[in-house]
């Protein structure tokens, strides 16, 4: 009498320590990725900075920051600015002359320097230890010219809070974390 | 006996109900950028005010709306009326064909963006592009390239007459005036102290030549706030304009962006900043107004940065036809609109 061939086990003891300790070794290579990875997202830092494209010259960056004044500041991009002699981001809507008196310029602490260069052309720079980040410049230039005044957070003034209490309240939706290996937007383009 | 109730002006209910409205509101205002930066507190404490110069004088509107259609295209940035009435619309890498009411009657495609479009007496189109002129017979197949004569070229305006094509270069800050074959004839516009011509002054790229019935060219010298006049062969005649916010004047650091004329010799301007379309008289008297900026809602609210707007050409063009109706092109609505003088009273 034939004895029937015993019906082999899906799985015998072998197999199954076999697969446990492999299982177990890619759990734990994948933990060690994983660490590695998450370390490595850590020593990447980010900081804050304003989004031209983004921003609405609301002036909210001029009262929101925790730093007075505030560490957002004009900057002035030279390929992009016309060099005009009636200059939207340094003139009122109305002056009464093309001259640098106060009563002419649109900024509250005379922090752009106008200068000449030669007929009808002027240089516009900013002083940024007066500059307070109003954006009444930045709303003149942009909607009349170029657009060559913009804001940003300068980052030798910047505190990085964890939540900044401009992005909280901004207009535009402008402020996002960007590496802090690259920490500026540059404008590049001009309206038309 | 019991006093009668005195009823409150207000019940529970009422207050709860109110309450929750106002709440949403809240909830509503806050989502919304525009009202945010708009909201008590959050303005900017010295904003940049124009808000005055943004209503028009309705005694001084002189034209109505007939109709407006869609740019055919998107990206329309130019347009021209054709020698058969049709207009020439230049949008994304297209030039367009189009009748008065917007219905497409041919479209030529381009390799690159065209920048400006004229069609010269016989039916012949020239198309800018950033650095060179194509140059298309009246059914569109191309016969010619004419590269610009100097690096730096930004056209953006193109003039056709029966033996002339000008070129405005706003790069090279000078209208380039060539013969139907493409050669260089003259240069006009460039700073000239013998001939007394300051030179154009363009913080932008908005240079624009126009022939006027009195057989001078017209042309925007835009950082100046000038319009000037201009003999073929390169003489500053005379100019007019000042710059301003107000309605007679040419508002921001440099407009007028585009030039249009009316068969009676009158000249009709477009601003950009503050979105508006005038008719001067031909020695630059404000006659009226066509649109004010209260007309352009979407243009505005894009200027003032409270719109999105993927297109950073914000700036109006128009045209006239030979029966004295402007077409105003809008690139940030992509929209045409047709004006005709207002009716007498």
């Amino acid at each position: 009498m034939s004895v029937p061939p015993k019906p082999e086990s899906p799985l015998n003891r072998r197999q199954f320590l076999r697969d446990g300790a492999r299982v177990a070794a890619m759990t734990g290579l994948g933990a060690i990725f994983g660490l590695a990875a998450t370390r490595s997202a850590k020593d990447q830092s980010y900081v804050w900075q304003i989004d031209p494209a983004r921003c609405v010259y609301c002036g909210n960056c001029a009262t929101a920051c925790v730093l007075k004044p505030s560490a957002v500041k004009c900057v002035q991009s030279y390929p992009i600015c016309g060099y005009c002699d009636l200059c939207t981001g340094y003139f009122v809507p109305e002056p009464n002359a093309l001259n640098t008196g106060a009563e002419n310029q649109v900024c509250p602490t005379a922090a752009i320097e106008r200068r000449f260069i030669e007929d009808p052309y002027y240089e516009y720079n900013i002083n940024e230890d007066l500059c307070i980040g109003c954006a009444r410049c930045v709303e003149g230039c942009t909607r009349f010219g170029n657009g060559s005044f913009y804001l940003q957070v300068r980052h030798d003034r910047c505190l990085n809070c964890n939540e900044c209490s401009i992005a909280r309240v901004c207009a535009g939706d402008a402020f996002r974390r960007v590496p802090a290996s690259q920490p500026y937007i540059i404008k590049l383009t001009a309206h038309e | 006996m019991k006093p009668p109730s005195h009823r409150t002006t207000l019940n529970r209910r009422e207050f709860l109900r109110a309450g929750g409205g106002l709440g949403l509101a809240g909830l509503v205002a806050s989502a919304n950028p525009a009202a945010r930066a708009a909201a008590p507190g959050r303005a900017s404490p010295s904003a940049y005010d124009v808000s005055r110069f943004e209503t028009t004088d309705p005694r001084l509107i002189g034209y109505v709306e007939l109709r407006r259609f869609k740019a055919p295209r998107p990206d329309a940035r130019r347009l021209a009326v054709g020698p058969e009435g049709r207009l020439w619309i230049a949008a994304g890498h297209y030039v367009v064909a189009a009748g008065e009411t917007g219905a497409v009657w041919v479209e030529i495609a381009f390799n690159n963006p065209v920048r400006c479009v004229a069609v010269a007496p016989d039916g012949v189109v020239y198309a800018g592009l950033r650095d060179h002129v194509e140059v298309l017979d009246a059914a569109g197949k191309r016969t010619a390239v004419w590269e610009s004569p100097r690096n730096r070229a930004w056209l953006t305006g193109l003039l056709a007459t029966a033996d002339t094509v000008f070129a405005a270069d706003s790069g090279n800050r000078v209208i380039w005036r060539h013969d139907r074959a493409g050669q260089v004839l003259g240069r006009l516009g460039e700073k000239d102290k013998d001939r007394d011509i300051p030179g154009f002054v363009l913080p932008s790229p908005h240079l624009d030549v126009e022939l006027h019935p009195d057989g001078l060219l017209r042309v925007n010298n835009t950082g100046r706030h000038l319009v000037e006049a201009y003999t073929f062969d390169g003489d500053r005649e005379f100019f007019w304009g000042k710059p301003g916010m107000g309605i007679e004047a040419f508002c921001g650091c440099c407009n007028p962006i585009a030039l249009a004329v009316l068969p009676d010799g009158r000249i009709v301007t477009a601003e950009k900043g503050l979105p508006r379309v005038k008719v001067y008289g031909a020695q630059g008297n404000l006659e009226c107004v066509v649109a004010g900026v209260e007309s352009f809602p979407e243009n505005l609210r894009a200027t003032r940065g409270e719109s999105r707007n993927d297109t950073l050409n914000l700036s109006l063009d128009i045209a006239a036809d030979s029966q004295g109706r402007i077409y105003i092109l809008d690139p940030v609505s992509a929209e045409i609109r047709v004006m005709a003088p207002k009716p007498a009273a």
